[in-house]
């Protein structure tokens, strides 16, 4: 019967069905319902996304997906961007681009998130794909200028180039000249990372000027206030623009020209950048501010009576990034003027110091929560919590998807009551049942990780640091979070028990990284023995684990599952556990 | 502490919101030994020699009832949410758990990163540090205040030529291009002798030029120092 059903439609048919089908999740979906489908799904699959890079080879994806055109691929783990994975530690993006090169001539677009990516990478991406449109380096290094004067110089129809939060050797900003006049293609310009203060600024207006359809335009630190107006009045037509410097003496002609130029940009509704802000420019905004959706001030240094007069103008807002001067008192403003707003990130203007320098506490959290009856999204540092407060947080804002907590100080209890904050985050994960991503911060002990593993049956991505009591712990998040994906561990009393009592749930995630806990390297070999789908990495950079008591708890542990074994461009301080491998090295 | 694996993990919630009692689990006692022959004992030591032995040892449950029967019988067994390398028994985990040596390991693992403390906490970015220093720096000055931080950031990068790995050091570290390269050598894996006399220490000064580290002094080397670069000597 099914058969029958199968060989009713024309493959062709059944191509230009799954064409309408462009979610990943579904995409596989279809390709286990028979082996026809399964065929006919993957030559005409065009998206693939690889959230490890290292579990799975290039030659592996190719040979499944012939014919993709767009690519995104992700590296190093997220505790990278907070200095804990040493340089060296691998996500190297040449091997793919060199496979690639081969077997995907027609490739539009590669997305990378930390990676590692070589001025050789992009020379090669420059000469290989012909149709080359889209590149997005989110949070990548190892590449210079150079690299970028070749995909500006050979990618004819560039639509997208976009190097956000990139680390870029900024040997020289005439790369942009390479741009060839005929490139008129560009929808999307972010070089905001970029640290020179010698971005040619002609060669950008020029190229703005010629691109119509530009969209989006991020610029960096370097180009000045007074630089501003020229670039928006040859694109008017922008939806997502960044400022550089933002900040000049006052000078009535210049306020005047940028107000105008800022008005004339009927469709701008996302802005960023803001470094070093001169508040007093900030009125040339007001225009615009009542279609704004998205705005990231979270460079900028301007205290809360500035940030609220600002907030007071913007309605629309569903975006909000923003330093901790806001205080409880800017909050309060946003929550009574944005009732859009979904997306909150408060980040600390002084993380290091010891004592607190602005009035930020969990009261504009809570006013936020409160008010704002869209708000799904939350990063909030800050120095004091309560239980009270979270379990408010969760009964006003059961809609959250992402709930990021950092107390700034570890190990922090609720500052009412002493006690620890499992109450509260318990609070978080029962109410917020459709909670995807959680980050944990405080005294925390085993509990809170019992109602995680109870309560948090959607929840995909975990981060802890510096909580918990035993092995439990690790335990109940193991065995009781259905969905997750990542789990990110620092600084907790976790050790071998939970996690080979777990080992098999380790296979239907992504990865799992810890560091400075309690796992021994025995512990370490035993998983690499046993289990081989998965590969487990031990990172030490003082000296090798096998150096010590098999006891002896390692320094960082990486472990995630792959169908590609185990890779072997790891640094000296890198160690891949397993039986068949032994201890690479 | 009592804990039960099941092969399923049950449907309604083991613990209702407002009940919080460590001693009253409800969850089965489960002791013997797992399909693996594991035994779990306080001491970690004992443990990894015992995971190292044969695992080929059957479904021994001295002591579980019913319910652990279920877990350990083949016919009854579901695709396994959790396929243990160990069981839990009902030890009750407690600092005797901890392998011995963690305290030794623990103060090592807090690395002091530019005199800040603890590395990568709180967990702002990199990108977004080197903002807030220079923003503390303004501010510092602005507001005339002594307490603002005015170090700026003191890592610095060291690539070597035909390695395409780039890494950083502390430069507040050292204080003589002795102790600098030595640390060199040792990061990049060169051996004393030949080394010392293959390479080349040469750096990127704040103007964009490269020079070499030998013609100038500690001092002036550090001031103005962006990249280092060991390059290999032609003679």
């Amino acid at each position: 019967m099914q058969k029958k059903m199968a060989y009713s439609f024309p493959d062709e048919v059944l191509e230009q069905v799954f064409s309408f089908i462009q979610s990943d999740k579904d995409r596989n979906a279809v390709s286990l319902v028979c082996k026809s489908w399964d065929e006919i799904e993957r030559w005409c699959r065009r998206k693939v996304f690889i959230g490890n890079c290292y579990a799975v080879s290039p030659r592996m994806v190719i040979r499944r997906f012939p014919e993709v055109r767009s690519i995104k691929l992700k590296g190093k783990p997220h505790f990278a961007d907070f200095n804990l994975v040493p340089d060296g530690w691998g996500g190297y993006v040449l091997p793919w681009i060199a496979e690639m090169a081969g077997a995907y001539p027609w490739l539009e677009e590669i997305r990378l998130k930390r990676m590692v990516v070589t001025d050789e990478s992009l020379e090669l991406i420059a000469k290989s794909f012909k149709n080359f449109k889209v590149l997005v380096l989110f949070s990548c290094e190892g590449f210079s200028t150079d690299g970028l004067a070749a995909i500006a110089a050979s990618c004819k129809n560039l639509r997208e180039l976009d190097l956000r939060e990139s680390e870029v050797d900024d040997l020289s900003g005439h790369w942009l000249a390479h741009f060839p006049e005929t490139c008129t293609s560009l929808v999307s310009l972010n070089i905001s990372c970029l640290r020179s203060d010698e971005v040619s600024f002609s060669a950008l207006e020029r190229l703005v000027g010629r691109c119509p359809n530009l969209r989006s335009l991020r610029l960096n630190r370097a180009v000045t206030l007074d630089k501003i107006a020229n670039i928006l009045r040859r694109a008017p037509q922008l939806v997502d623009f960044g400022t550089g410097y933002y900040a000049a003496e006052l000078q009535p002609d210049v306020f005047s020209n940028l107000a105008g130029a800022f008005s004339s940009c009927k469709e701008l509704k996302s802005l960023s950048g803001f470094w070093d802000v001169v508040p007093a420019y900030l009125p040339a905004l007001y225009s615009i501010c009542p279609r704004l959706t998205s705005l990231n001030l979270s460079y900028a240094t301007i205290q809360s009576p500035d940030l609220i007069k600002l907030v007071s103008h913007c309605p629309r807002l569903q975006r909000l990034l923003v330093l901790d001067y806001v205080e409880d008192s800017g909050l309060e403003e946003l929550a009574s003027s944005c009732k859009d707003l979904q997306e909150l990130r408060v980040f600390p203007s002084d993380p290091f110091g010891a004592e607190p320098n602005v009035s930020l506490t969990e009261q504009g959290l809570v006013a936020v929560s409160l008010g704002c009856p869209k708000l799904r999204s939350v990063l909030y540092f800050c120095r004091r919590m309560s239980n009270a407060a979270l379990v408010t947080i969760a009964q006003n804002r059961p809609n959250l998807t992402r709930f990021r907590l950092c107390i700034i100080e570890p190990k922090t209890p609720d500052y009412l009551t002493l006690e620890p904050l499992d109450v509260g985050f318990g609070a978080i994960v029962e109410h917020c049942k459709d909670l995807r991503r959680l980050s944990l911060s405080g005294l925390l002990t085993d509990h809170v990780f019992e109602y995680s593993g109870t309560y948090g049956k959607k929840l995909e991505m975990l981060s802890v640091a510096f909580a918990g009591d035993s092995d439990l712990g690790l335990h109940h998040v193991l065995s009781g979070c259905e969905s997750l994906r990542k789990l990110e561990i620092r600084d907790c009393p976790f050790g071998d028990k939970a996690l080979l009592a777990n080992a098999a749930k380790l296979e239907t995630m992504r990865s799992l990284w810890m560091s400075s806990c309690a796992v021994s390297f025995g512990a370490c070999k035993l998983l690499g023995q046993k289990m081989p789908k998965l590969n487990v990495e031990v990172i030490d950079e003082t000296e090798p684990p096998d150096s010590r008591p098999e006891s002896c708890p390692v320094d960082k542990l990486y472990i995630y599952r792959s169908v590609a074994g185990p890779r072997f461009d790891m640094p000296p301080f890198v160690w891949t556990m397993g039986e068949a491998v032994r201890i690479l090295h | 502490m009592e804990l039960q694996l099941g092969l399923s993990l049950p449907s309604t919630p083991i613990f209702p919101f407002k009940m919080l009692d460590l001693n009253s689990y409800g969850y089965e006692l489960r002791e013997g030994l797992g399909p693996f022959g594991i035994n779990v004992n306080n001491n970690c030591g004992s443990c990894s020699s015992s995971c190292n032995s044969s695992s080929s040892g059957g479904a021994d449950d001295g002591g579980g009832g019913t319910k652990t029967r279920r877990l350990l019988d083949e016919e009854n067994r579901i695709v396994p949410k959790t396929l243990p390398l160990l069981f839990w028994t009902n030890q009750r985990p407690n600092d005797e758990d901890e392998p011995k040596d963690v305290d030794d390991h623990s103060s090592s693992a807090i690395f002091k990163n530019d005199g800040e403390g603890l590395v990568g906490w709180p967990p702002v970015k990199a990108w977004r540090k080197k903002v807030r220093r220079r923003v503390a720096n303004v501010r510092a000055a602005v507001e005339n205040s002594c307490g603002g931080r005015a170090s700026s950031s003191t890592y610095v990068k060291v690539k070597m030529e035909g390695n395409a790995i780039a890494r950083k050091i502390d430069i507040s570290l050292h204080h003589s291009f002795e102790s600098l390269t030595t640390t060199l050598m040792r990061m990049f894996d060169i051996s004393d002798e030949n080394g010392q006399k293959s390479f080349k220490l040469t750096y990127l000064d704040r103007e964009g030029d490269w020079l070499l580290a030998e013609d100038v002094r500690w001092r002036n080397f550090i001031r103005s120092l962006k990249y280092i670069k060991l390059i290999r000597s032609r003679c």
